[in-house]
């Protein structure tokens, strides 16, 4: 599911802007994940921090939203890995304990997406996606230098937020310098390389001989990224929502567009969307046009607290809010209606959705912005500058992460760096047909030079397979068995497709109209079956 | 003591002439872990919910998203015996209300008294919930309503169980048979040292050599405490061996025997090995003839039994801490669970345990001084 963070699409889009989150929560759950997790506090990690003073290398914890005991601890670091002497941060980490430890010299590292969100604030999504994987091993989650507990890069985007911001006014560059000012760290030194020498380091300290990977988004250049430098200290690697590393992240913009492209599709051959939504597409390029001009204003009660409020609908939020519907199949399947209410001047449910996916603060912008910047922004070249201004979202998109990028301190990463990997070890990769962030031609591009490797396309899927399908189940047979061959990935194309919302309260065919008038609907045209195809 | 040595020996040397009827107990201290994995394996088969739970869906096609929804979490239509045991029965106006907000029934038929469906039931119930919960967030974004506010309180939960301490049933269970070997193992033996001894008529020949009733007593007490500790050693070899092999995990936990509660179950055993020695002896002698003796025994030994079981259970009440047996089981589980172990309540019920062992050696020793016993009249 994604995205638990949504990088939320307003200003800060352009700043936050790639938005490969995932998130840690499994779609179906997601309103009680979406729920807990949005509105998470990080409790959890402060009473591992009180703890830890005695010698044992980890001490009991608790993680948010698990009730079991943990085991979490920290080892310490140079910031420059160059000046081992010089400033040293804690890299935080924990443990899942196997429930039946019978490989007690291996685990399973799950890395987290963003770039810039912590694996362990997502502990409760992995635990439950990797619940097979953790019968029998180890799962280890570590918090990347800049995310989470280990010396976190944030920027302080609270009113970025707000119903009535208008991101076309936001100075990008001030931005990203107020941020930067309240940053006490050498913001060079938080690209992925340096980050896996601490991934690396923390499985010596715990003593781990191998180690199983599962990358999720970002996390997947993380798991490639280990798989180029420490080889010998692997045993299999699973890549989920794959960004390849000949691929620029900031290229998303074609993905959003194809994602759109999908959802369209998707409607059309839906008889009862079709029929509810004929025009869905024009309907979409008339509210977009329609923003474009100008930016619509309302009056409306705060989707949260009920407080009158001005809504100012621009271009950005509209986008936004669909883009990052899109990463989830269940809110996803709201999309058509959302927009066609808001052509016909309802804006409440993109309210709803945007409301849903902005407040959220899982990503650390502040190491979002080192690894962007020092490894994606300058592989944009004219002609993907020329193809990304075509379109609103990824135009808008890619100009904030320019100047984000002009102000932001780094050092870039050379050619060298778009390799792609060339490697024997076991690698299962997964793509989500529906992603609309890191398409399947994405992990096809990763598999290259993977010489004992299988790609899974789960056609129902978006960003995030395992989370969604039965890719969880594949990672626990490739781990266990430390091969891919007898993994067919038959069961990812069982038919777990979500119905589209076809008014404010239904996903099931509508009746044949009748003569109630309270169903007001917003329907253009009653269906005229109660039989289901799909 | 030279003297002691060589009653034991004896002992010993006709324990093992009689293999069959000593050997007995010592089975017990072998079959019974082999036994209960045997019983967890199957059990834990037939109540985990099965990860792919087939139910029988009526009415499917009246809610396809739901039914794909559910067989996406592992709940999958079928029309076979085991699948007709639950039943989902879409109602036929589930469409028409979902589309205008009203309930949108479902009806779900199954026994709920059926233990093996009772968890598949539970987990068809949370999928329900979770997607009915799941639209209705749905239909408030749909209406601009940020759906978090349906959860005004965020529970956080801290359990303070321990991997260990998960398995605590398991291992109350494990620990009274311990126990319970240690009582059963010397049993025998010490029917027939006493009763059948005096059977035999070789207690008087016994008697009549140079060596005091003391020495005697001892001597055969040492045997039977012998016995008994082989069989809790052999008990406990045999599971650390077994129970790894069942599939704990599928439950959530595992049970592990380790070395360091091996030894300290040895340690605590001793006491308790030494009054189940004595208690069998002195009864075993107050009875008139063998089989009087076997049947006292088992009812006599029950006492000690019921307290190790009480103190298994956790409803088990405060006094039962500080008694012989049950605070000796108490220690042990707590030990087990990684919690401190109640040192005071150990202490207090280990010496019990002794001094109810010296008393009854007092007065074993005494009632062979009386021909009444010696002969069994």
């Amino acid at each position: 599911m994604i995205n638990r963070k949504f990088v939320n699409t307003t200003s800060i889009s352009r700043l936050r802007a790639l938005g490969l989150c995932q998130s840690a929560t499994r779609a179906s759950r997601w309103v009680a994940v979406a729920v807990a997790i949005l509105l998470a506090n990080h409790s959890v990690a402060d009473t591992a921090d009180t703890l830890v003073a005695a010698p044992a290398k980890t001490t009991t914890c608790y993680l948010d939203g698990l009730d079991e005991q943990f085991q979490c601890g920290k080892i310490s670091v140079p910031e420059n890995p160059k000046q081992p002497d010089g400033k040293q941060i804690d890299i935080h980490f924990a443990i899942l304990p196997a429930i039946k430890n019978t490989h007690p010299d291996e685990a399973l590292l799950a890395i987290a997406g963003g770039p810039g969100q912590s694996a362990i604030e997502n502990a409760a999504g992995f635990d439950r996606m990797l619940t097979k994987v953790r019968q029998q091993r180890d799962i280890l989650l570590i918090d990347q230098r800049g995310t989470g507990q280990s010396n976190i890069l944030s920027c302080d985007d609270g009113d970025l937020n707000a119903l009535n911001i208008n991101e076309d006014d936001l100075d990008m560059l001030a931005i990203t310098e107020e941020c930067l000012a309240g940053i006490d760290a050498d913001v060079t030194q938080y690209g992925s390389n340096i980050a896996l020498k601490d991934f690396e380091a923390v499985r010596e300290f715990l003593g781990y001989t191998k180690l199983h990977l599962y990358g999720i988004s970002y996390g997947s250049r993380m798991a490639q990224l280990y798989m180029r430098h420490y080889p010998e200290a692997l045993a299999t690697v699973t890549l989920d929502g794959v960004v390849p590393m000949q691929q620029s992240v900031v290229a998303i913009g074609s993905s959003i567009e194809r994602g759109l492209n999908v959802l369209w599709r998707d409607c059309k051959s839906n008889p009862e969307c079709q029929q509810q939504f004929p025009d869905l597409v024009d309907e979409y390029n008339k509210v977009d046009q329609q923003l474009a001009d100008a930016p619509i204003s309302q009056k409306v009660r705060d989707p949260q607290t009920d407080e009158p409020s001005d809504f100012l609908l621009t271009r950005s939020k509209f986008t936004g809010a669909i883009r990052m519907a899109m990463y989830m199949p269940n809110l996803r399947a709201l999309i058509p209606h959302a927009v066609n209410q808001a052509a016909q001047g309802n804006y409440q449910p993109i309210l709803g959705i945007y409301s849903l996916t902005a407040n959220s603060t899982g990503i650390a912008m502040g190491m979002h912005a080192s690894v962007v910047c020092g490894e994606d922004i300058h592989r944009i070249t004219e002609q993907m500058r020329k193809d990304a201004k075509e379109s609103y979202i990824s135009g808008s998109m890619l100009d904030g992460l320019e100047k984000t990028c002009e102000a932001w301190p780094t050092k870039q990463e050379d050619d060298s760096f778009s390799n792609p990997i060339d490697s024997d070890i076991p690698t299962l990769l997964l793509s989500g047909e529906l992603d609309p962030a890191t398409p399947p031609n994405w992990g096809a591009l990763a598999q290259e030079k993977l010489t004992k490797s299988k790609h899974f396309i789960a056609p129902y899927a978006t960003h995030g397979v395992a989370y969604q399908s039965c890719g969880n189940d594949l990672i626990a047979q490739l781990v266990d068995q430390g091969s891919l061959k007898e993994i067919d990935g038959q069961c990812l194309q069982k038919d777990v497709r979500r119905s589209f919302y076809l008014n404010a309260n239904t996903v099931e065919a509508l009746p044949i109209a009748s003569t109630d008038t309270d169903i007001k609907t917003d329907t253009t045209a009653p269906a005229n079956t109660a039989e289901d195809k799909e | 003591m030279k003297m002691i040595l060589a009653m034991v020996r004896k002992e010993l040397i006709d324990a093992a002439r009689d293999k069959r009827s000593v050997m007995a107990g010592l089975y017990y201290a072998m079959g019974t872990p082999l036994i209960m994995c045997g019983l967890f394996m199957v059990l834990i088969g037939q109540l985990s919910s099965p990860e792919d739970l087939n139910i029988n869906i009526k009415n499917a096609n009246n809610a396809p998203d739901l039914v794909r929804y559910l067989s996406n979490n592992g709940i999958n239509h079928a029309d076979d015996e085991q699948a007709n045991k639950i039943t989902l029965t879409i109602s036929d106006d589930y469409a028409a209300n979902m589309a205008k907000a009203k309930p949108a029934e479902v009806l779900l038929v199954a026994d709920n008294s059926d233990e093996k469906i009772q968890k598949s039931i539970r987990r068809l119930e949370r999928q329900l919930q979770a997607y009915s919960a799941e639209m209705g967030s749905l239909r408030l974004i749909a209406r601009g309503i940020n759906p978090g506010i349906t959860q005004p309180i965020k529970i956080n939960v801290e359990d303070k169980a321990t991997a260990d301490s998960k398995g605590g049933m398991i291992l109350g269970i494990a620990i009274f048979t311990m126990m319970y070997s240690v009582f059963i193992s010397g049993m025998n033996l010490a029917i027939d040292t006493s009763a059948g001894e005096r059977e035999r008529n070789s207690l008087a020949l016994l008697l009549s050599h140079p060596m005091s009733t003391r020495q005697l007593v001892l001597g055969k007490i040492i045997a039977v405490t012998c016995f008994a500790l082989l069989g809790l050693i052999l008990i406990l070899l045999v599971s650390k061996v077994a129970y790894p092999f069942v599939p704990w995990q599928e439950i959530g936990f595992t049970v592990n025997i380790s070395q360091d509660f091996m030894g300290l179950m040895f340690l605590v055993g001793i006491p308790v090995a030494l009054m189940a020695a004595t208690l069998q002896l002195y009864v075993s002698f107050m009875a008139k003839t063998f089989k009087e003796a076997q049947s006292y025994l088992t009812m006599v030994l029950f006492v000690p039994l019921a307290l190790s079981m009480a103190a298994s259970y956790n409803i088990a009440p405060e006094i039962l801490q500080w008694l012989p047996v049950s605070g000796q089981q108490q220690a042990l589980m707590d030990f087990i669970k990684g919690r401190e172990i109640p040192m005071m309540q150990l202490i207090v019920s280990s010496v019990t345990t002794l001094i109810i062992a010296v008393a009854l050696a007092a007065g074993l020793e005494k009632s062979l001084k009386s021909e009444k016993v010696v002969f069994g009249l």
